[in-house]
């Protein structure tokens, strides 16, 4: 965090002192409005009498707005067929009851938690077990969790007791996933800095998606336009630094933090079995170190006679080991690398004396390296370190009974050793810290002391203290506070932003002075008023906002599916859609060669799974994702963009997995020339053909430049690439 | 603010990266334009040469006469903080000797014998400061501004400032870059606008020959362009007969043009990318026709290619990956390792430098070559050098900078810059300048504030400027 740019404005202000925050209430602080009996979302918005739409389109709009996915040809046809008066009603709760409604719905919320599964900076380490916590979501939304329990479960799931009253609350480990699977720089090497970085990162995200405030904004100086002081922001900070964040901060490479999803005695069993393993690999180090001390002294006193013979390719010297030898035939090879420490004797004339030389040092080297106080390093004496663990490196014939035992011992140890249990990536309780504000943000630099509290601007200046624990669970229960006016008001914003493109107030992760003002602010309260008399049910804001005149109008203005929309009904299309739940598709645990291809994430193109549950590393979401707008799962992220650039029809035009999709498509159509025009568009469009349609599908496979099957596949494709499939009115 | 934003961007600006991977020049036709720039620039273009892993300062660009006569004592000041604290030996002086260069006297070691012969070209700055000691913080840094995250990388702020010369070319490519310490981080458009993120050509740690295109979908494999015109009429068709029914929505205009346009550009990209069409000379001077130079050579002629072409910014990296090892990371074995990618290196650039230079090109064209730190003067496990932030070299060739010149100084061993300490921060500022950009006026709103690529910091550096 950089200082200098206070502007000259707040400089000023602050040296006249800034009124208070409580005088500086902004409209998202002020309690509820009560709304007139009688209103209605309709009767509160105004928005005239438009067209309804037509009833496929309306379908389709309700499929794609709760499950992400189009109807199939069967489903479409059967509601098109249904006149019951309450058919719409019906097909809403058949989609809500859905489990394809959390994948979608559950998508928009990790959004907003800025889910991934892997660091982002330094080797991308990954979160090898946040999927836990992609799944805890889906399933939250599947069960309509009341959204005040799933707040306190993110903050502080560790600490609420187990619903079924198990000993081990896993549901609530694994929701604190909110907190832990932040980017983080777990290589930085100012420690302090880079735990308050996480520390930021957590109050951010907290802020943003709950409360709808940048809260992080105060970290180096009073918030310059909402009325949050330096000081609320070390209060939480205290919180959420008093919370366990790594297994290990010390270490060039930190250690992430995993929680084990069992009870305390067999998590510290695990770890005691664990303990075992690497003391038993210790003890066999050390026997090694000293049988290859030994076995060096034996051999380094003909270092020169190898080196001769290497260098003039005897194999049959006498004396000599002849598996040694021939390491030692392969490491005087020139190769293309300069290798300073084999020059003096590549340059000599007089190879022996310079062989005698190199063992001379070699000798000195191994017996100032029994000198246990010094510390040694590789580099010291290249030559040494080369040889030491190369020609003359201890063979593993060579190693030794008692090395051999032990070995056994640890395969027997290993072969015994239970599972791991299941891991979560979580938080936990930490160390409780004395928090002080720090000046300007630099952790070196400290000011007044802050207890643990929330804001006062919207908490007060009389809280009641938190004297135990890290204070997560008492800040879950006032965010998820229906006295908290900030919660339902930015939580019902963003359910009406997820069903029309864009929220009451448009800024849906900014409710503070630079956001914007709400449009229909009465409307907001209604909402945000029956959000909390439902028990926080979002399925019940669905079932309200559905039924309304105002979202069943005919719409001119469409919205571009988003990509898991697009790319998911594309499967769905072709029948190749996978509809497995839950679970990981990414393997292995830390991270890759830093160098390495594998660092790619899964591509998508090569799997029929939905595309939440494709593993997301940060440093390298795949291609199409990128393509199509779906951010960078680092920062809390209100909505998506709809960008229109040519490389997005390029994926249309030429992309194997469109064309894959459309011969797949093109295989399961029957019957007719007719019939099959008609059936790609019922699967592809969710509408029957019109009149000219059909014409132009028959005229367009009759006179394709080209053979028959490519014909078909080329119209296949030319419905999926059109406006028509990729827009939702 | 810029006035160059177009509509629908402004009304789409949101709080999520917008995504990385594109044609990113190829917006609908209201951004595809040239802008007017806040002053006249001395730079069309930017050629960036990234070094990852952070080259050594006292071994290429900043003698250390005193390091070479103090070798083996201890540092005689107190030490900052390294990456690999408790790895730390004494002082080390450089294997490599230093000569001067040209008629600039430009000292140059003998790790770059060709790019020696362009010293007279070079604008050596000896002061660069960072504030990172990991490669995670400080590689971010170089590229965004900013060392922990999510800011839009240096190459969006330069075509979200300067637009775009070439509508079916991408405005900003990376030729391959890395994919850890951020990697696609450090080519991303942040909370900019799609439009002005790079466009990745292939990755680090893969050789040439294994890219099959340069750009995703560029190419269809199953069609004629007869049959693919005949399919685009048919969708566009459809598009025009729904657009009928959804008058209202421009959005579905615009997507019917970029079907157009992605349709020529397929026609016409290839072309730029195929370097089947230079002379063996011209790959020669590229040091193509050498195993060691190959790769890296490609990379050089084909950002020239791209520059002719009107790709406002080109970066091509110097990645660590099989064959490459760690690149000029060297923690240990510096004399191997710095030699091997030296030697890499050496040769393509100084073709770069020649081509543009005989081409007419470098006077319009910023040059830069920079890690994203140097080495420490004092020696890391015996024989490499730990990371160093707070001192080392970079350099900068063309686009109205100084030739033949070296500026800032770093102190007696190569430690801490001491004289007109160049930040990250100064840097960009420095280049955006000499695209006729103001770092303080080039500005974009976001989260409640305008950001800059500079962050709140930045200053000019009058005296590189030519």
């Amino acid at each position: 965090m950089r200082l200098r740019g206070l502007s000259v404005f707040w400089l000023v202000l602050s040296a006249w002192g800034v009124p208070p925050p409580e005088g500086r209430q902004i409209w998202s602080f002020r309690p509820l409005m009560k709304t007139e009996p009688g209103k209605t979302i309709d009767s509160l918005l105004a928005s005239g009498s438009a067209a309804a739409a037509a009833k496929l389109t309306l379908m389709r709009r309700a499929y794609f707005d709760l499950t992400g996915l189009p109807p199939t040809e069967s489903e479409a046809r059967a509601f098109l067929a249904d006149r019951a008066p309450d058919a719409y009603a019906r097909l809403i709760e058949r989609l809500l009851a859905s489990p394809r409604y959390g994948e979608h719905w559950g998508r928009h919320w990790l959004d907003v938690a800025r889910y991934a599964e892997s660091t982002g900076a330094d080797e991308d380490h990954r979160y090898p077990h946040a999927w836990r916590y992609r799944d805890y979501v889906i399933d939250a939304f599947n069960r309509d969790l009341p959204y005040d329990q799933f707040i306190r479960e993110q903050i502080a799931g560790d600490l609420l007791p187990a619903e079924d009253g198990a000993s081990v609350n896993t549901r609530g480990i694994v929701a604190t996933g909110f907190l832990a699977l932040g980017p983080k720089l777990i290589a930085e090497q100012d420690k302090v800095k880079m735990f308050y970085d996480i520390v930021d990162e957590q109050i951010d995200v907290t802020g943003k998606a709950f409360l709808g405030l940048t809260i992080a904004c105060a970290r180096c100086h009073d918030h310059k336009f909402d009325p949050i002081l330096t000081t609320d922001y070390y209060a939480l900070a205290s919180i959420f630094a008093s919370t366990k964040q790594l297994a290990k901060l010390e270490g060039t490479v930190s250690e992430l933090y995993v929680s084990p999803l069992v009870d305390k005695p067999a998590a510290e069993a695990w770890l005691g079995y664990k303990k075992k393993v690497a003391d038993k690999q210790k003890e066999i180090d050390e026997v090694v170190g000293r049988e290859s001390a030994r076995y060096r002294e034996t051999v380094a006193p003909r270092l020169a006679d190898y080196m001769m013979a290497a260098w003039e390719k005897r194999s049959n010297a006498a004396g000599l080991d002849p598996a040694v030898l021939e390491k030692w035939v392969k490491y005087l090879e020139p190769g293309q690398d300069r290798r300073p420490q084999l020059e003096a004797f590549q340059n000599a004339t007089d190879k022996a004396a310079a062989a005698r030389q190199y063992q001379m040092q070699f000798l000195a080297a191994m017996e100032a390296r029994k000198d246990k106080s010094r510390k040694f390093q590789a580099g010291d004496d290249r030559f040494y370190s080369d040889v030491a663990g190369g020609p003359f490196g201890l063979p593993k014939e060579k190693r030794g009974d008692e090395a051999a035992k032990l070995e056994a011992e640890l395969k027997k140890l290993k072969d015994a050793q239970p599972a791991d249990p299941p891991l979560a990536c979580g938080v936990a309780e930490g160390e409780q810290v004395e928090q002080r504000v720090f000046v300007r943000g630099n952790p070196e630099s400290k000011g007044e002391a802050v207890s643990k509290r929330f804001p006062i601007v919207l908490a007060g200046r009389d809280q009641a203290p938190i004297t135990t624990g890290s204070g997560r669970r008492e800040l879950a229960e006032w965010v998820a506070s229906p006295r908290n006016p900030l919660t339902a008001r930015v939580m019902v914003n963003r359910i009406w932003q997820w069903h029309f493109g864009e929220g009451i107030v448009k800024t849906s992760s900014n409710f503070g002075v630079l956001g914007a003002r709400p449009t229909h602010p009465e409307l907001l309260d209604f909402l945000a008023a029956k959000f909390i008399e439902s028990g926080w049910s979002v399925k019940a804001m669905h079932r309200l906002i559905m039924s309304s005149t105002a979202y069943r109008q005919h719409r001119g203005n469409g919205r571009r599916l988003q990509v898991e929309e697009m790319r998911d009904a594309l499967l769905t299309i072709d029948g190749s859609l996978d509809p497995a739940m839950g679970g990981t598709t990414q393997s292995g645990v830390g991270t890759d060669k830093e160098f390495s291809d594998d660092r790619k994430t899964q591509d998508p193109d090569r799997s029929t799974r939905r595309l939440v549950y494709l593993p997301l590393r940060r440093s390298n979401l795949p291609s199409l994702l990128n393509l199509f707008d779906f951010g960078d799962a680092t920062t809390s992220c209100e909505g998506r963009p709809s960008s229109n650039v040519a490389p997005q029809a390029l994926f249309m035009m030429n992309g194997p997995f469109v064309e894959a999709r459309a011969r797949g498509l093109v295989a399961r159509l029957t019957g007719s020339d007719a019939e099959r025009v008609e059936q790609a568009h019922w699967r592809v469009l969710s509408r029957p053909a019109s009149a000219s349609e059909l014409r132009d599908g028959l005229n367009y496979v009759a006179h394709f430049p080209g053979a028959r099957e490519l014909a078909w596949t080329s119209f296949a494709r030319s419905l999926m690439a059109s406006n028509e499939f990729l827009y939702v009115h | 603010m810029l006035p160059f934003l177009s509509r629908r961007a402004m009304l789409r600006q949101t709080a999520c990266g917008f995504g990385l991977m594109g044609l990113s020049g190829l917006m609908a036709a209201s951004s595809g334009e040239s802008r007017e720039p806040h002053f006249t620039p001395r730079a069309k273009r930017v050629i960036f040469l990234f070094m990852h892993g952070g080259p050594s300062h006292m071994d290429t660009f900043d003698p250390k006469p005193l390091l070479t006569r103090d070798h083996g004592k201890p540092l005689p000041f107190k030490r900052p903080l390294t990456f690999a604290e408790g790895q730390t030996g004494s002082l080390f002086k450089s294997p490599w000797e230093f000569k001067q260069h040209g008629q600039s006297w430009l000292p140059i070691s003998e790790l770059f014998p060709w790019v020696a012969k362009r010293a007279d070209d070079l604008c050596v700055v000896r002061s660069m400061v960072g504030d990172s000691v990991a490669h995670g913080g400080a590689v971010l840094q170089l590229h965004t501004g900013s060392n922990t995250f999510t800011r839009p990388a240096m190459g969006a702020w330069f075509v979200y400032g300067l637009g775009t010369e070439n509508r079916n070319l991408p405005s900003y490519i990376t030729i391959k870059p890395g994919l850890s310490h951020g990697g696609a981080k450090n080519w991303s458009s942040g909370f900019l606008p799609a439009q002005f993120q790079g466009t990745a050509i292939g990755h680090g740690g893969v050789s040439i020959d294994e890219l099959k295109q340069p750009i995703e979908h560029l190419r269809n494999t199953g069609l004629t362009p007869v049959q693919q015109r005949y399919e685009l009429d048919m969708i566009q068709k459809q598009n025009r007969a729904h657009r009928e029914r959804f008058q209202s929505d421009p959005e579905l205009d615009a997507r019917i043009q970029a079907f157009e346009l992605a349709f020529r550009m397929q026609a016409e990209a290839p072309e730029s990318f195929d370097l089947g069409r230079e002379s063996d000379a011209t790959r020669k001077l590229y040091g193509m026709d050498e195993a060691a130079t190959r790769d890296f050579g490609w990379q050089c002629l084909m950002a020239r290619r791209l520059a002719e072409r009107g790709v406002r910014f080109i970066q091509i990296n110097h990645e660590y990956g099989p064959g490459n090892e760690v690149g000029w990371d060297a923690h240990s074995e510096l004399i191997r390792l710095h030699t091997k990618t030296a030697r890499m290196v050496d040769r393509p650039i100084y073709g770069l430098l020649t081509d543009l230079k005989s081409r007419g090109m470098l006077d319009d064209t910023l040059v830069c070559w920079s890690g994203e730190f140097g080495r420490t003067p004092i020696s890391q496990a015996g024989d490499g050098r730990d990371h160093n932030p707070y001192g080392y070299s970079m350099w900068m060739a063309g686009g109205g900078v100084k030739a033949g010149f070296a500026y800032g100084a770093t102190d007696d061993y190569g430690y801490y810059a001491v004289e007109n300490r160049m930040h990250i921060h100064d840097l960009h500022a420095t280049m955006l300048h000499l695209c006729g950009m103001d770092h303080k006026r080039l500005t974009y709103f976001h989260g409640g504030r305008h950001h800059r690529l500079t962050d709140v910091a930045g200053e000019v550096a009058t005296k590189v400027l030519a």
